[in-house]
């Protein structure tokens, strides 16, 4: 335990000496970084400079090449910002015009401005080149313009299956609706009838009474 | 997503009803449809007729080690036409070393990705494929 300065009265002077022991040394010393001086004005050549010198002048100062300039760059580029002010939707409408000429396509998922479209709860019926159909209740549309896709569930073989199909697909070859929804869902995307309380099952006898209705129609046409 | 412990419905008549995932072969990531993983049978499925054919019932045992090919994935799978497909459950059909399956019958709907890695055995099997 150190002694306490009332108790020997001269020790505190020792411990001032140390005090100013450690820390003078500290004051006097100037370190190179602390040292500061003026950038040096930058001298210009005298005007009339023998010709003997100039050899060893560097390059660039030499009198023949000028007074050095700035350097200029290339000129910018034209902005893409202004020569195509939306892309995104310049691709759609293009992209449109290739895989939905008509715009009937559109038309049938368009949900939001078409009362005759596909909604939320019916049973479709997709039919792809290839031959194989998917049938299936709409649980959502997504409108994304060219990427607009429609979300189906099914059950088959006691399976839940679901599909989600981009409907501008060039490998779609049909989209039918095979029944509307019974009442207007309350919602627009029906995740809901993924629980087992609510799912809609096979929809499958539907719509293979909707083909047979379809047949009986068009007079014992195939599909 | 089919991984380590990763439980399964087996849907052929092998005998296993539920199988656990333990290895998963050619990949370092989680298995998929077309995969084909290391699994442990973990049930059985009952035989129908304890009696009249004990030959004919169950072809593995529980505890049994097989090879299986998976045909079925609840994680949704994204084809090149960006048709995105999603099933209900996980399922697999189990095969033998070479390839060939192991059951002679399917129940259930299968990947049409099967296609795509040859398991054209397991899609001629199967009722119905998506």
């Amino acid at each position: 335990m150190a002694a306490l300065p009332t108790m020997r009265q001269l020790g505190c002077l020792r411990a001032l000496l140390k005090t100013q022991e450690a820390v003078q040394p500290q004051i006097g010393r100037r370190f190179i970084s602390s040292i500061y001086s003026q950038r040096p004005e930058r001298v210009p050549l005298p005007p009339n400079l023998p010709k003997q010198f100039l050899s060893q002048l560097p390059e660039r100062m030499q009198p023949e090449n000028g007074v050095p300039q700035a350097c200029q760059g290339l000129p910018s580029a034209p902005s893409a910002r202004t020569a195509c002010k939306d892309p995104v939707a310049s691709v759609t409408d293009s992209q449109m015009t290739v895989l939905d000429p008509k715009g009937d396509r559109k038309a049938l998922f368009d949900y939001r401005r078409n009362a005759r479209s596909v909604k939320p709860g019916d049973i479709v019926r997709v039919t792809f080149k290839n031959g194989d159909p998917f049938n299936g209740v709409v649980l959502s549309i997504k409108l994304r313009g060219i990427d607009t896709s429609v979300l189906l569930r099914n059950e088959l073989t006691r399976v839940g299956v679901e599909m989600s199909v981009k409907i501008f697909n060039p490998n779609i070859q049909s989209v039918e609706i095979v029944q509307r929804a019974m009442r207007k869902p309350r919602r627009a995307r029906l995740f809901y009838m993924r629980s087992r309380k609510h799912d809609r099952r096979s929809v499958e006898n539907v719509v293979a009474a909707y083909i047979r209705q379809k047949r009986a129609f068009l007079g014992g046409n195939k599909r | 997503m089919i991984q380590l412990k990763t439980l399964l419905n087996c849907i052929d008549n092998s005998g296993a009803s539920v199988v656990e995932c333990v290895n998963v072969l050619k990949k370092k990531r989680a298995a998929t449809i077309g995969d084909r993983i290391v699994v442990v049978v973990q049930k059985q499925r009952a035989a129908g007729s304890e009696g009249s054919g004990t030959a004919l019932a169950n072809k593995v045992r529980r505890g049994d080690i097989r090879h299986a090919v998976i045909v079925r994935v609840k994680k949704e799978l994204q084809r090149v036409d960006g048709t995105v497909v999603r099933f209900g459950d996980n399922a697999c059909v189990l095969v033998n070393k070479s390839g060939d399956p192991i059951g002679t019958r399917m129940t259930g709907v299968v990947g049409q990705e099967l296609r795509d890695k040859q398991w054209s055995k397991i899609l001629s099997l199967a009722p119905v494929n998506v």
